[in-house]
């Protein structure tokens, strides 16, 4: 039995609470980044930004359909809007920007693929999306090359160990407590696709 | 089809997936046009298993394989989805002020009527009359969901259920955790309605619907549905069987049970104490001494005594104390409690009195705000146990509490096991925590916070939420076992009759603090302090008051 | 009075000024486009001055790492001008770092002017019945908002538990240690939590697709083209005005 594309309301309603948790959990961080940030620069922002993605590799590492990373991203941003973040609006550009780019990978897998590997190099590519992006709403056009390059590599690296390695984490750590239970890990699992 | 039942299960049983034995079934049970039916089942008997499988919830939204047939009105629910059944059905599962989806109690009312699409003024006119029909003022149409208390939302989940105007309603479980409000206001809507609108309830807890459905039916052992009828005849008949199966027996009827054993019947079975009372009033002269007798030892068994042992050192105190929650503002103050080896006490009162907090600030885990608290630190075993477990499984947590009780490594494993057995978890020892039933989370939790003696203080909060009689008799032995093994045992509780049996002494809370401190006996039969703390009175209340007027 | 416009003309109106912030690179636009939030906020919608400033300083904290970016690491070309001296902290890279500075409280302060003035479950209503969002995905997100002040409740009864085994108190507020040991019980709490309101929800009627009434949600009136006209209009105006002062 494999997952059936269409998605159940308990899917959906199972990335909108990873949202939610993590949206909490992102306003509580954000605090302590800006101080950091106005201090060390933007730098800072590279260095953090993996956890940002963290909530899209967790969902689809559950739930394995398309569009499951794109979603929670969203879904995570409408809730920070929906509990009146003032900076709700831009954040939900950058997830819906950072949401994208898991996504590339997973759908470049056929969301068939789920180990480390495959959500690690999800979290690369979410950073790049999110450089992308950041490049062009913060002028990086203009800044040194040697920062730039630093940058990127910092930003590609939180990506894959905040995000893909501490998704990966706390998905294994969710299996074991047995309330995935018929999500598509669970029918994966079960029938030896890991 | 005009004269089909309401709703028909023909040899229905449901199979999950990568489970050997079925989980409920074959199982036949009819619900007939406007009947009130009680189901009554063990804990795992499957009941409400057969209930998802109502509206097709089982097989379509949880999957697992269905035998037999399930008809709503004639129709096999198969030829729709689970949502289109909805203008039919109208359900309402446990815990509902955990499922609202609306934002203000307006919303809340209004969605499933808008998902039937209904016209707009239909809609606001519906939610006029749910609101009035369970209490609530007009103008908490635009309040905010959030901002509602539990029991306020459970009343907003009970206007919505009732706003659907369906011809059955189906009730899983209603009153664990409802707030007493909620509870009345649940009775009366449902089972005093007029019209032919069907209603169907699945519950442990029968003491308070026994009188007011048609019929009882029953899940037995071997995953069937025995139909019992109506409910006096019903208790009296199968009394054997509920006490077999453990499920959980109102007190009237058990009554009625132990006279008969000796030989005694009533005139008529009883539903209510009340009715018990009267038909002992009725007995001739000679049989009412025996009969006299045979409930004064009823009573004495249902009634906890003080622990010989119990001893005079204290375990935990509070003086003048002022309690708190975690991140809330005072909400007790200048209270005093001590609380001696070997005593049981049951901390009662209304929703929101601040039972738990004193239960915490008892325990020593809460900081308090005032006064100070002298002993050791205590154990809780909380309203929810899942929130204790920190091992991936039932051994590990055993293993863990006793090597933080003290003990070696060497020896802890020959400790593990005798309280895995002492606890009857041995089958269990591999599973993770999370997977265990509601009954054994309890067991497990106690086990853990029992283990190596740590602890002389332990208190259990509302611990018979969702056990069947089995459980709640297993729980009094522990209780009772503890207490004399030398632990101090709190119980928070709104199950006035659980805390007569298993507590010598009761503690009410109530306006800000300790309302009343004294011997349960004396403190559950004040009918007026009861009232004023807003608690119902226990069952065995009009037993109590016979006895005392029929002292010889 | 900002309040009552449509949720989703307010959104249009938004997004477009975001975009004006982020693509036009010119200090006085941004300062310009801060005035008109504010005013916005003070004026139109008689919030104190102070909820503005407050507002301000978690973007202007984010804006100021771009600041201080800008003048430290700016491309070597302005070695050019430094050797024909002019400092590092010269008015090329400074006035750059002031722009990026000023968008980050322009684009927050925009965004600010959305989240204070729009009702959440409004704006939800008014993508379900004008947007067509599936209805599935409007309540699940209103109830999984329901979740967190539970959440809360959730994680103090975990850190009561965890403090007894430990045998002392918990403080009062967690440590960075202790938060992240509770994301685990809190998600596995969560997503039971969903899946018994899903099938709740389900048994309410919540169909995929199915059209149903919306009730209460917002209707589009004249004056949210008019507020959809002003704001576009206005762009324009600040940018032409933001060119003639130097």
């Amino acid at each position: 039995m494999t997952p059936s594309r269409a998605w159940t309301l308990r899917e959906i309603l199972i990335v909108a609470v990873l949202g939610a948790v993590f949206g909490v959990l992102y306003l509580g961080w954000v605090q302590v980044w800006l101080i950091v940030q106005a201090i060390f620069g933007a730098v800072t922002m590279d260095v953090v930004m993996g956890f940002w993605f963290i909530v899209s590799i967790i969902a689809a590492a559950i739930i394995r359909k398309p569009g499951a990373a794109l979603l929670s991203e969203v879904l995570a941003a409408l809730v920070q809007v929906l509990l009146g973040s003032p900076a709700g609006l831009m954040l939900l550009v950058s997830g819906l920007v950072q949401g994208a780019g898991a996504e590339t990978v997973f759908a470049a897998t056929r969301w068939k693929n789920y180990r480390l590997p495959v959500l690690m190099a999800a979290g690369v590519v979410a950073a790049i999306f999110s450089f992308i992006y950041t490049w062009i709403r913060f002028d990086y056009g203009a800044l040194a090359p040697g920062l730039l390059a630093a940058m990127f590599v910092l930003r590609c690296l939180s990506g894959a160990l905040l995000g893909g390695l501490a998704g990966h984490l706390i998905t294994e750590a969710l299996y074991r407590t047995g309330v995935l239970s018929g999500l598509g890990i669970d029918i994966d699992r079960r029938q030896g696709r890991g | 089809m005009a004269d089909a039942p309401a709703a028909r299960w023909r040899d229905v049983g449901v199979r999950y997936p990568y489970a050997d034995a079925p989980a409920v079934g074959p199982a036949s049970l009819t619900v007939g046009r406007g009947e009130r039916v009680l189901l009554v089942g063990a804990s795992g008997s499957g009941k409400s298993t057969l209930l998802a499988t109502l509206t097709g919830l089982i097989p379509h939204t949880i999957p697992a394989e269905v035998t037999g047939k399930v008809e709503l009105r004639g129709e096999n629910v198969a030829t729709r989805t689970p949502a289109q059944w909805s203008a039919d059905v109208g359900q309402m599962f446990q815990n509902p002020e955990q499922t609202l989806c609306g934002m203000t109690v307006g919303d809340e009312v209004a969605f499933a009527l808008e998902n039937q699409a209904l016209p707009a003024e239909e809609i606001e006119t519906r939610i006029g009359w749910a609101l009035a029909q369970v209490g609530l003022p007009e103008n908490w149409r635009s309040r905010r969901t959030m901002q509602l208390s539990g029991g306020e939302k459970q009343l907003v989940a009970l206007a919505a259920l009732i706003a659907q105007h369906t011809p059955l309603l189906v009730v899983d479980e209603p009153t664990a955790h409802l707030a007493p409000a909620a509870a009345t206001h649940l009775r009366r809507l449902l089972l005093d309605r007029p019209g032919d609108a069907a209603v169907l309830i699945v519950d442990h807890r029968v003491d308070d619907l026994a009188g007011l459905v048609d019929r009882v039916a029953l899940i037995d052992a071997d995953g069937s549905a025995v139909d019992g009828g109506a409910p006096r005849a019903f208790f009296r008949a199968h009394h054997d069987r509920l006490a077999a199966l453990g499920i959980a027996i109102p007190p009237p009827a058990a009554l009625d049970a132990a006279l008969r054993a000796d030989g005694i019947v009533l005139a008529e079975a009883p539903l209510t104490m009340e009715d018990a009372v009267a038909g002992l009033e009725a007995l001739p002269p000679g049989e009412k001494a025996a009969a006299r007798e045979i409930a004064s030892a009823f009573a004495t068994a249902h009634q906890a005594r003080q622990s010989a042992s119990a001893s005079t050192e204290f375990v935990a105190a509070l003086e003048n104390a002022s309690c708190a929650p975690l991140f809330g503002p005072t909400v007790l103050r200048d209270v005093s409690l001590a609380v001696r080896r070997g005593e049981t006490i049951a901390i009662v009162g209304r929703n929101g009195a601040g039972k738990s907090t004193l239960a915490a600030s008892l325990a020593g885990l809460l900081r308090l705000k005032a006064g100070r608290r002298t002993g050791p630190m205590g154990a809780i075993s909380f309203q929810n146990p899942e929130n204790q477990f920190l091992a991936g499984s039932v051994r590990e947590e055993v293993r863990d509490a006793w090597l933080a009780a003290g003990t070696d490594a060497a020896a802890a494993g020959a400790k593990v096991e005798s309280t895995l057995a002492q606890w009857r978890l041995s089958e269990l020892a591999a599973a993770h925590p999370f997977e265990l039933s509601q009954g054994q989370k309890r067991r497990l939790s106690l086990a853990i916070i029992t283990a190596g003696g740590r602890w002389p203080l332990l208190v259990l909060d509302e611990p018979t939420a969702g056990l069947d009689g089995a459980g709640r008799a297993a729980l009094e032995a522990e209780i009772r076992s503890l207490a004399a093994a030398g632990h101090a045992v709190a119980l928070v509780t709104h199950d006035l009759d659980f805390a007569l049996a298993s507590c010598a002494r009761t503690v009410v809370v109530d306006g800000g603090g300790i309302a009343a401190d004294g011997p349960s006996g004396a403190i559950l039969r004040d009918r007026a302090l009861l009232e004023r703390s807003g608690l119902a009175a226990p069952a065995l209340l009009p037993l109590l008051d016979f006895l005392e007027e029929n002292r010889c | 009075m900002l309040s009552r416009v449509h949720p989703l003309a307010k959104l249009v109106a938004c997004i477009v000024w975001l975009a004006a912030s982020i693509l036009i690179f010119s200090a006085p636009f941004q300062l310009a486009i801060i005035a008109s939030a504010v005013a916005a906020l003070v004026l139109i919608e008689r919030r104190s001055p102070l909820l503005v400033l407050a507002l301000m300083v978690p973007f202007a904290l984010f804006g100021f790492g771009f600041l201080t970016t800008s003048v430290l690491f700016r491309q070597e070309s302005d070695f050019a001008l430094q050797m024909a001296g002019e400092t590092p902290f010269g008015r090329e890279a400074f006035s750059a770092g002031v722009v990026l500075f000023l968008r980050a409280i322009a684009c927050g302060l925009v965004s600010a002017v959305f989240a204070l003035t729009t009702d959440a479950g409004q704006f939800i209503k008014a993508l379900m019945a004008d947007w067509r969002l599936s209805p599935r995905i409007g309540y699940a997100l209103f109830s999984a908002m329901q979740f967190v002040p539970d959440l809360a409740a959730e994680a103090q009864q975990i850190r009561l538990a965890r403090a007894m085994r430990r045998g002392r108190p918990p403080r009062r507020i967690p440590d960075p240690l202790e938060t992240a040991s509770l994301i685990v019980p809190l998600l596995a709490y969560a997503i039971r939590r969903a899946s018994r309101a899903a099938i709740a929800m389900e048994a309410r009627g919540l169909d995929a697709g199915i059209s149903r009434t919306v009730l209460g949600a917002p209707l589009l009136h004249r004056r949210d083209i008019a507020f959809l006209g002003i704001a576009f209009a206005l762009l324009p105006a600040l940018w032409w005005v933001s060119r003639l002062t130097p």
